[in-house]
């Protein structure tokens, strides 16, 4: 932490900082060496599931549901309401999903991790875990990485079925210019496995650069209580930009230069 | 014998314990609709001590958020309505829509919603973590023992200047937005000309002052949210952070909940601005 706040012209010191953090979290985890704590993993996919997937999921379904009127009114407009399924089937899936599943990520889970690691820090629990002969990186910070990456798949694939769930009660139960059936034709049609797949790998990614932002800010907190809120706020700035960052750089990758819509040749 | 008998009424019931967390949310839900009023009545109020903290917290919200926001708008501007819209306007040979399309995409949604979310993650916390140190350290109850008023004088000044912030950087959001629509078009290979041409057939002022007005509101929940987290605060080191944890999540939540609403009451009141011009 004090890596970042004091030097001012350290920005890049503290980037190599936090990419070699990074490193060591994810080395640990396909060296194995974090199924030494295979239970504590277990107990991080416990409470993930617990605490944060119903948030994750409310906030997926209400952006579904903007998704959903933003397409019903535009295709109104253009003329062609029956295809309202076209908007709803991209905004969901291809942005606006891994978008709010990466918001609230970053809100509920980055922070709370931060919360979390920073407070051990700051009352010297993790120096304790160390003296007890506990790698504290491995059991604190890898096990965390570990359970999310067992468990959020999941939770992602669910909360794209509660957009598309969303999506289709604003477009036809709520505007209502197009039929059950035909928009549900056009919206299975605008989309296939590999986007849902490439829509996951965007999710992931997210998810995983939060988790680690989150331990890297947590476990180097310093400054008592005030050092951890601060962390917490700082770890947010970090994680909203990223979640940016990926959303574009995935686009650009997995539908740049391919559209791949079932239009023309 | 008897202190067991008194541990075992004192239990909730399985009822209680299922209602909880629901009364809990509602309890919170109307705490803040209390701090909203107050603050409302506060700042109208003479006398009127919170210049000089206004113009601090509005500066440090402007000195913290324009680079995150920056990033924000052209990536978001640039990935999802940019290259999207364009793949889908390309096949049809109509990529001087793409310009049309920036109206919607754009001003009327992500321009405030994005810059909601980088506020509340940015400007939100730090107050968040600022006024919770406070209430850790007692300050808050020195200030009111000396006679100050907390909500006048910390409340206020970050409720008027978060709205106002947000509000303005809206307009910035939607310029860095549209520089996002720009090079899509330019990597697209397409002439800018048509794009500002449909751009701005499409544009109307119901659009611009729609998306200033959410985006000023979205500060007003960002501060009421952020603020009432942050004096309520609780239970040193961890107390703190939970509190920016809880905060963050409840004003993104508020924030798209709310953007639902004045979106559907705008798209259904407005019917002009959905013709395509």
């Amino acid at each position: 932490m004090s890596a970042i706040s004091t030097k001012g012209n350290g920005w890049l010191e503290s980037t190599g900082v936090l990419l070699r953090f990074c490193g060591r979290i994810m080395g640990e985890v396909y060296s194995l060496k974090v199924f030494r704590y295979f239970g504590e993993a277990l107990r991080q996919c416990g409470i993930l599931i617990l605490s944060s997937t119903i948030v994750i999921w409310s906030l997926i379904f209400i952006i579904g549901l903007q998704c959903g009127i933003e397409g019903a009114y535009f295709n109104r407009s253009v003329g062609s309401p029956a295809y309202a399924g076209v908007f709803a089937a991209w905004c969901d899936l291809r942005e606006l999903v891994p978008y709010s599943f990466g918001y609230m990520m970053a809100a509920k889970v980055g922070t709370g991790i931060v919360a979390e690691l920073g407070s051990m820090r700051i009352s010297d629990e993790i120096d304790a875990l160390e003296v007890m002969g506990v790698p504290s990186m491995t059991f604190l910070c890898s096990t965390k990485l570990l359970a999310a990456w067992m468990v959020l798949p999941f939770v992602y694939l669910s909360g794209v079925g509660a957009g598309f769930f969303a999506s289709y009660l604003a477009v036809v139960q709520q505007i209502g210019e197009v039929s059950s059936g035909g928009y549900q034709l056009i919206f299975w049609m605008f989309q296939n496995p590999p986007d849902l797949l490439y829509s996951v790998i965007k999710g992931m990614a997210m998810a995983t650069t939060i988790v680690l932002v989150g331990c890297y800010y947590g476990y180097n907190a310093s400054g008592g209580p005030v050092g951890v809120g601060t962390a917490t706020a700082k770890s947010m700035v970090l994680n909203i930009v990223l979640v940016h960052v990926i959303g574009m750089l995935g686009t650009q990758l997995f539908w740049g230069a391919n559209p791949r819509a079932p239009i023309g040749g | 014998m008897m202190g067991r008998k008194r541990e075992i009424n004192r239990l909730p019931t399985v009822g209680e314990r299922a209602l909880m967390p629901a009364k809990n949310l509602l309890e919170e839900a109307g705490d803040m609709v209390i701090l909203t009023g107050k603050t409302l009545v506060s700042a109208v109020k003479p006398p009127y001590p919170y210049g000089g903290e206004f113009v601090s917290q509005f500066l440090f919200a402007l000195k913290l958020c324009w680079f995150p926001l920056l990033i924000s708008t052209v990536a978001f501007g640039y990935g999802a309505p940019g290259l999207q819209a364009s793949n889908f306007l390309v096949l049809f040979g109509a990529i001087d829509r793409l310009g049309g399309f920036f109206v919607l995409a754009s001003i009327r949604e992500f321009a405030p919603t994005v810059t909601a979310i980088v506020l509340a993650g940015v400007a939100g916390t730090a107050i968040t973590a600022d006024l919770g140190a406070r209430k850790i350290r007692e300050e808050l109850d020195a200030l009111q023992v000396l006679g100050v008023d907390p909500i006048k004088n910390l409340v206020v000044p970050r409720f008027l200047a978060l709205m106002l912030v947000t509000g303005l950087f809206d307009v910035y959001a939607l310029i860095f937005g549209i520089f996002g629509g720009i090079i899509a078009t330019l990597v697209n290979g397409a002439p800018l000309g048509p794009f500002w041409a449909t751009f701005f057939t499409n544009a109307s002022t119901v659009d611009l002052w729609g998306s200033v007005v959410k985006c000023t509101l979205f500060g007003a929940i960002i501060a009421i949210v952020c603020c009432y987290k942050g004096m309520t605060a609780s239970g040193g080191a961890e107390g703190v952070g939970r509190a920016v944890n809880q905060a963050v999540v409840i004003a993104f939540l508020g924030i798209f909940a709310f953007n639902y609403v004045f979106t559907q009451t705008l798209l259904a009141t407005h019917p002009e601005i959905q013709v395509i011009r």
